[in-house]
């Protein structure tokens, strides 16, 4: 299991975009989970609905845990999208 | 009989018989067993199905509505949600509702537009599940009289999707602006629609007089009012058979379109349109997630160019704030959004936003005649500024080396009584003229058009908005600019013969069937 803290960056939180490439990102590794979690919650990284109802605003601190044969790839590519949302 | 009025409306009149939509069944019915309705499984699969015909049968934007509704459908949190609610102990039924209420209000919390407006996507899915799983509200619209005027809190995609409409003459929905869902179907559909009605009282199979002109909705109409309603719709059906209005001069008024997506262009152009009169480029900005950039913008406004075939394309300048909000813009909320920070204030507030608008459609103008047009002009020195930074613009683009219209014409709206006061001073500056009836009405006649009780006052044909047209006109005529029209007013014939009367050199029309009418003649 792999887990990485980061913060959000982009200057107007996280949409529909970078949101659907996030849950794309991780249904494509079928074997490994993925969750989101705030203070406030936990999401599963491949719901659309759950990573959305996290409201990830600039500054928010998003943790990213990946369990699974190919964890290491999935939580790279999550915290690239992240950073690299604008 | 009762009146009622909307708060907004889509062209056209019609009678008929009134078709309640219900908020899907009631609990009660809903009952485990109960309704011979279908497990959770089953709805689930019954509705991933409908969606993906939706998807596939449908065009551009409600291929993409259900594309997203798909994808929600198919989301575990979704799934888990109504799940956790079973293993509480509520039917199934219950057991979406609870799941709908939650979901929709966890977005709806979120301070974002975009995001509350997921709200409705989880509401209309969740409630396309409960209505699987108890059985109910389908048949409604499997049994449509051939007169049926759909009743609704509101509309949502799925709804009309299933509509026949053959048989629907037109929608009347407490919830709903002239924006939403409910009307672009009412628009492409060419029935009226009645938005923000008080829809209390009305119930199945009550005799309903529908007036989109006028926003009045007629319940239980008595003799008289059947009579006079007919007696109109008969002489408006009778002017609409008449040719293109023919201006003093005795050359007729030309007809262009309205647009509102790349999709619009390709339609009115089709239907007829002698270019567009009026393309509204806040979907390029409320599509995206932050502020498009200049290379977006241009992609987009270089293929309205092609799809215009060589007609003239007028660009509107980012018409937002009022009742259109950007989420990553940040504005703050506005005691009279009407009267505060929109169309041109905005543009010239963030000037390094607007450059970005301002460039791409220099560079669009590079394929074809390509002119913008500035909203909400009230000073000169607005329209002064804009051109300073169109200079400048120009300027870069020609040291740059990039393909560009080196003269833009810049036209303004005219919707303020302040630029109509000064449109002699504004037609030396300006290179035309083009008057929303729609805000000039509701600012001339200091009547909220989203007001019911002040509905009658707010009407384009009160001889104070025909005079502030007709000095608009005027002074356009006496600089040698064009005056065109781009508002409302413009969709009825008679507000037709009335603008051509005045002088003014063209209309433009949301409505292709309209611009066929006419242009067919």
């Amino acid at each position: 299991m792999k887990t990485q803290k980061i913060t959000v960056l982009a200057e107007n939180g996280l949409h529909a975009r970078p949101v659907g490439d996030i849950v794309r990102a991780v249904k494509s590794y079928a074997e490994t989970t993925v969750t989101l979690a705030t203070p406030a919650k936990t999401v599963s990284g491949a719901s659309m609905l759950g990573v959305l109802s996290l409201g990830l605003k600039a500054g928010t601190e998003v943790e990213i845990t990946a369990n699974g044969p190919q964890e290491d790839q999935a939580l790279a590519a999550i915290v690239r999208i992240i950073e690299t949302a604008e | 009989m009762v009146t009622r009025y909307g708060i907004a409306s889509v062209e056209g009149m019609a009678a008929g018989t009134a078709v309640l939509l219900a908020k899907g069944a009631s609990p009660e019915e809903g009952a485990p067993g109960a309704g011979g309705g279908m497990t959770l499984d089953e709805a689930f699969e019954a509705e991933k199905k409908k969606f993906e015909a939706f998807s596939r049968e449908g065009s551009g934007e409600t291929a993409g509505i259900f594309a997203a509704h798909l994808e929600i459908l198919e989301d575990p949190m979704l799934r888990e949600t109504i799940e956790g609610r079973l293993a509480d102990g509520l039917s199934p039924v219950d057991a979406v509702r609870a799941a709908s209420d939650e979901l929709a209000a966890m977005f709806a919390e979120i301070d974002d537009e975009y995001l509350r407006a997921r709200a409705d996507d989880v509401r209309d899915i969740c409630r396309g599940l409960s209505d699987r799983l108890s059985g109910g509200r389908s048949n409604t619209l499997d049994n449509l009289p051939e007169d049926a005027v759909i009743v609704a809190e509101e509309l949502f995609p799925s709804d009309t999707a299933e509509m026949d409409f053959g048989k629907v003459r037109a929608f009347v929905t407490r919830k709903g602006s002239v924006t939403s869902h409910v009307s672009i179907i009412a628009r492409s559909k060419g029935i009226p629609a009645l938005l923000g009605v008080d829809i209390d009282g009305i119930g199945t199979g009550d005799r309903l007089l529908v007036d989109g002109n006028t926003r009045q909705l007629t319940v239980g109409p008595d003799e008289g009012a059947e009579k006079a309603f007919f007696a109109k719709m008969k002489q408006l059906a009778e002017s609409d058979e008449e040719d293109v209005p023919l201006r003093p001069a005795g050359t007729p008024v030309a007809v262009f379109g309205n647009a509102g997506s790349l999709e619009d262009i390709t339609v009115a152009i089709e239907a007829g349109a002698e270019g567009i009169g009026l393309f509204r480029t806040e979907f390029v900005f409320m599509n995206a997630s932050y502020f498009p950039t200049e290379e977006e913008q241009f992609a987009i406004y270089r293929e309205a160019v092609r799809r215009c075939n060589g007609k003239p394309l007028i660009i509107r300048a980012l018409d937002i704030g009022g009742d259109k909000a950007l989420p990553y813009l940040n504005l703050p909320p506005e005691e009279n959004p009407f009267l505060g920070m929109r169309g041109v204030r905005l543009c010239l507030k963030h000037p390094e936003g607007f450059r970005l608008q301002v460039r791409a459609i220099l560079r669009a103008g590079a394929f074809g005649p390509v002119r913008m047009m500035i909203p909400m002009v009230a000073k000169e020195g607005e329209l002064e500024d804009v051109l300073r930074l169109v200079k400048v613009c120009t300027e870069e683009l020609e040291r740059e080396g990039v393909a560009h219209d080196p003269t833009l014409q810049v036209g303004i709206m005219v919707e303020t009584p302040a630029a109509v006061l000064m449109a002699p001073e504004l037609a030396r500056k300006a290179a035309f003229f083009s008057i929303g009836t729609n805000d000039l009405t509701q600012y001339t006649m200091a009547a909220d058009r989203g007001n019911p009780g002040v509905a009658p006052l707010y009407n384009p044909m009160d001889p104070a908005v025909k005079r502030a047209i007709e000095m608009t006109v005027v002074a356009g005529r006496e600089a040698g600019i064009p005056v065109g029209i781009c508002g409302e007013m413009a969709s009825t014939a008679e507000g037709r013969r009335v603008l051509a009367s005045l002088g003014v050199d063209s209309v433009s029309l949301s409505s292709p069937r309209q611009i066929s009418k006419l242009k067919q003649k």
